[in-house]
């Protein structure tokens, strides 16, 4: 008998789980993005030096590296599954909101780690002047939920159409742009000693915006 | 829920995919327990029906209707209440079949996944490669690992969309084995031209459209 009754919570962490074993297994986005953001920190380090003084293009370098070293792998989230036909899998066993949380918290758990190894390798390599905590990590942390919710959304919505590579990145333009533009500024300000609670609010209602627009329109992915 | 208060039919469900007739108009109405062949030739709508009743597809005309006790199921929860084996359906390669049908089981929120996979490994033959990897398994063996998938969680119907392709002797008789052993408490659905597979029901649903088919 059907366990009719489904427990969504039940079905978002075994997602959860099943994303994060996969990617254990085959380390398809966690090796790529690392190896972008250890090289392209280096690289930068190698042609311009410490840029102690340069705080404003020290933020726009920093957001720049965690967009590019995160976004080529949690593109693939969805059409990793189309391209494996295990969608049909997923979508007996979950309902697709579940399927996309199940995923938007993986793609968190996964820009968390990265985070993680770029953060204290740019402030080394870049010569980073001390950063006031509580208001980098809120401009971080709000900075990564943005990135997490938009590129789920857009990698959910272009899963099974055709030309998918090329759509990712025409559609996650705007979606993108006003996370960075307010994740940059913040960051700047941050360093500058200055108020970042504008760029933080713009974050916290873009993330908001995006976390409801994405339970909305789940729900409705892939209906033939 | 009992299973013998199931009900699924078609009222002039018909479908189309762009320009191409998927699915002619047809009717049925079939119930708990039993077991319904749905045939036609090749290209003539039995999986795209299959689709339909269990709720991944909606139809462009005509009406589906999916009752348990009496109520409408909606589309979006028939998946719960229908266990689904096709040749479309793929698995996680880097998984075991264990770890597959685990996957589904805790994700469909069953009370004991240990258990059901255990036991639905164990009706179409798998225990002995449980931890095997799904990528070193044989088409027959993916085949058997479809047929544990539909049954995992003993659902009210079963729909078996070519269920032998693949599948030698030995797979067959499983096949056999299922819609014996879930055709008098359940409903099962046959999607099939094979002689033996279509003598398993007592009922059938005949699609009349020509696959190569492009005009309405």
């Amino acid at each position: 008998m059907p366990n009719g009754g489904s427990n969504s919570a039940v079905a978002v962490w075994s997602v959860l789980r099943k994303e994060c074993r996969t990617e254990w297994r085959t380390r398809y986005g966690l090796n790529a993005a690392l190896l972008f953001a250890v090289a392209s920190l280096t690289a930068v380090s190698f042609a311009a030096g410490r840029l102690g003084n340069r705080t404003d293009i020290m933020a726009a370098l920093f957001w720049i590296v965690l967009l590019f070293a995160t976004l080529a792998s949690m593109s693939h989230a969805f059409v990793r599954e189309v391209e494996a036909r295990t969608m049909l899998l997923l979508r007996l066993v979950a309902t697709p909101t579940e399927i996309a949380v199940g995923k938007l918290l993986f793609n968190l758990l996964f820009l968390l780690v990265i985070e993680a190894v770029t953060v204290p390798l740019f402030m080394v390599l870049m010569g980073a002047p001390p950063v006031r905590w509580g208001q980098f990590l809120a401009v971080l942390g709000l900075g990564t939920v943005s990135l997490a919710a938009s590129s789920t959304l857009v990698g959910a919505v272009i899963a099974q159409t055709r030309g998918r590579g090329a759509l990712f990145a025409g559609v996650s333009l705007p979606l993108l742009l006003p996370v960075l533009a307010a994740a940059v500024g913040g960051t700047r300000e941050m360093w500058a000693a200055n108020s970042v609670a504008p760029s933080l609010k713009l974050l916290g209602a873009y993330a908001v915006a995006l976390l409801a627009a994405s339970l909305l329109l789940y729900d409705h992915l892939w209906e033939d | 829920m009992s299973a013998s208060s199931l009900r699924i039919a078609g009222v002039e469900i018909a479908h189309r995919f762009g320009p191409r007739v998927a699915v002619r108009p047809v009717s049925f109405d079939v119930s708990a327990p039993g077991v319904a062949a749905v045939t036609g030739e090749n290209g003539s709508g039995k999986s795209t029906l299959l689709r339909i009743l269990c709720g991944l597809l909606r139809p462009s005309r005509g009406q589906c209707v999916f009752e348990v006790d009496g109520r409408a199921v909606e589309p979006r929860r028939r998946r719960l209440f229908t266990g689904l084996a096709t040749p479309e359906l793929s698995f996680y390669e880097e998984f075991s079949a264990a770890e597959n049908l685990a996957f589904a089981a805790e994700t469909r929120g069953l009370p004991n996944p240990t258990s059901a996979v255990r036991l639905a490994l164990e009706r179409v033959g798998l225990t002995p490669r449980a931890d095997d990897r799904v990528s070193a398994f044989s088409s027959g063996m993916k085949q058997r690992l479809r047929l544990a998938f539909a049954i995992l969680h003993e659902p009210p119907v079963i729909m078996l969309d070519e269920p032998g392709s693949h599948l030698d002797d030995a797979g067959r008789a499983v096949v056999e084995h299922i819609v014996q052993t879930y055709g008098p408490k359940s409903l099962v659905l046959i999607a099939t031209n094979e002689p033996r597979e279509m003598a398993l029901a007592e009922r059938r649903i005949e699609l009349s459209g020509r696959g190569l088919e492009r005009t309405a």
